[in-house]
């Protein structure tokens, strides 16, 4: 099966829901699959990465606008 | 050369200091605070005499409501918002936040979710200010400047803003998750 990738859109969300919404969603996805995380959130772009980071997964930060960014990231176990 | 692509712009304007930078720097402004005004740093006292103002400026009294009725309220209240240490720290607390993410070039209106949203945001400050008033202080002034000041009751602050930050963060993931 082909790895897929989604979208989780947390935009206009505050701390810590980004980060819990992240944790769950990683969940139920399988190895290999990416999941962009979109967040306009500045305490959000260092909690989640922070996490999936010590999670063992792959992540990348990607300022999309002003104040708007997406997580990328591709679990690894 | 690119400005934003420019080492001291990142480092400086654009990336989150860390933790360390922001402990240590807050913990030297507080002291100049502490040796300038006076008074212990605090926030949310402030807000409350900005109230005052504003319902007097209606038409409305507070001299004789508790809570303003101490001389030092008094003498605050009478010397106007200009006067005020702590209104013109709050209003530098406000520019200084917006001058930063306008630095960082982060600034966004961020778009409303929920009605939900709205109410929790209602509710949670309704409670936050008035927890503030009968705790006599906020976590700037009754955590922070407390524990700063050597007082054992920014600890006792301490153990129940924990204990309520676990009840909140509870309701935080039935509600919103």
């Amino acid at each position: 099966m082909m790895a897929q990738e989604v979208l989780l859109d947390c935009l206009g969300e505050a701390c810590p829901v980004p980060l819990v919404k992240t944790e769950k969603k990683l969940t139920t996805l399988a190895v290999g699959d990416i999941l962009v995380v979109q967040i306009d959130h500045s305490c959000a772009m260092k909690n989640i990465p922070e996490w999936a980071r010590k999670e063992g997964h792959n992540v990348e930060i990607e300022e999309v606008d002003d104040g708007e960014w997406e997580v990328i990231i591709e679990k690894v176990k | 050369m690119d400005l934003k692509s420019n080492k001291f712009y990142q480092q400086w304007f654009k990336n989150a200091w860390t933790y360390v930078t922001g402990a240590i720097l807050l913990s030297l402004f507080q002291i100049v605070t502490l040796v300038v005004t006076g008074k212990p740093w605090g926030v949310s006292s402030t807000l409350t005499n900005w109230g005052a103002w504003l319902y007097s400026a209606v038409g409305g009294q507070v001299d004789s409501w508790y809570y303003f009725s101490s001389e030092r309220a008094q003498i605050t209240l009478d010397a106007g918002f200009f006067n005020d240490a702590g209104s013109m720290r709050n209003l530098g607390i406000i520019f200084g936040a917006l001058l930063a993410t306008l630095l960082a070039s982060q600034f966004k209106f961020k778009k409303i979710k929920s009605m939900k949203q709205v109410i929790a945001a209602i509710l949670g400050g309704l409670l936050m200010g008035y927890g503030a008033r009968v705790g006599l202080g906020c976590n700037i002034g009754a955590l922070y400047s407390s524990i700063a000041s050597l007082s054992v009751s920014g600890w006792v602050f301490a153990i129940f803003l924990f204990l309520g930050a676990l009840v909140g963060s509870k309701l935080l993931t039935k509600f919103f998750m």
